[in-house]
C-alpha cells in the first residue's frame, strides 16, 4: 500500500508542475496556482475576507505542523 | 478574465523588494532551522512570524498583486492535483499515518530532523508565505 499512497503523491505534485506550466504558455486557459490562491483569497462574506484569513491560516498552521510541532 | 486593479506604487512599502526580503527570509530560515520540533523556541518563532505575516496580509501593508475575478472552466484541473493529494492524505491519516500507509509529514518529518533541509523548507514555508500575502 505504501508504494501506492507513495505514487498518488508523486502524481499530485506533477500534475501541479504540468499545470503551472501549461498555465504559462501564451493563450493558455488554464490559470496559474497564484491566480487560484489569489482567486481563493479574494472571497468575502460581506466585509469580513474569509478566503484570505482562510489561506494565511492553513499556511501559518503548516509551518507550525512541519517546524513547531 | 477580470481584474481589480493593481497595487499602485506608494502602497508598496521599501522592505517590499526581492533584494531586501530575499535575504530577511534566508535569515529567518537559517535561525529557524536551529530549532527542533516540540521545543519552545520552535513554537515562539512560528507564532511570531506567522502571526506577523497574517497582519500584514489582512492589513494589505505589503501591498497586493491584481487579483483575478473570475475563473475560466480551466480552473477546474486544478481540481485534479488537489483531490488526489487530499484524499490520499486523508485515506492515509484515516489508516492512522504509519509506514503502511504515509502521511506527508511522516514522510517529510524524518528528512526535516537534519538541519539543512530544516532550513531550506522553513525558507520555503516562508516564500510561500510571503506570497500569499502580496495576494
Amino acid at each position: 500500500m505504501k508504494a501506492v499512497i507513495l505514487t498518488l503523491f508523486v502524481l499530485g505534485v506533477l500534475t501541479m508542475v504540468l499545470l503551472s506550466w501549461l498555465a504559462r504558455r501564451d493563450g493558455s486557459k488554464v490559470p496559474g496556482f497564484g491566480d487560484m490562491a489569489g482567486f481563493v483569497m479574494a472571497y468575502q462574506v460581506g466585509r469580513v475576507p474569509v478566503g484570505r484569513i482562510a489561506m494565511l491560516g492553513f499556511w501559518w498552521w503548516l509551518g507550525w505542523h512541519f517546524f513547531a510541532r | 478574465m477580470p481584474e481589480l486593479p493593481e497595487a499602485s506604487a506608494h502602497e508598496v512599502r521599501a522592505f517590499d523588494r526581492p533584494i531586501v526580503m530575499v535575504p530577511l527570509l534566508s535569515l529567518i530560515a537559517a535561525f529557524g532551522g536551529l530549532f527542533g520540533s516540540f521545543t519552545v523556541s520552535a513554537n515562539l518563532l512560528v507564532l511570531a512570524v506567522g502571526g506577523t505575516m497574517v497582519w500584514l496580509g489582512l492589513s494589505g501593508r505589503a501591498g497586493r498583486r491584481t487579483a483575478v475575478l473570475r475563473l475560466g472552466p480551466g480552473a477546474l484541473w486544478w481540481l485534479v492535483p488537489v483531490l488526489v493529494l487530499g484524499l490520499t492524505e486523508l485515506y492515509s491519516f484515516l489508516h492512522g499515518s504509519r509506514d503502511d500507509y504515509p502521511t506527508v509529514s511522516f514522510i517529510f518529518d524524518p528528512i526535516l530532523d537534519r538541519y539543512l533541509p530544516r532550513a531550506a523548507g522553513y525558507f520555503g514555508w516562508l516564500a510561500g508565505f510571503w506570497a500569499l500575502v502580496r495576494r
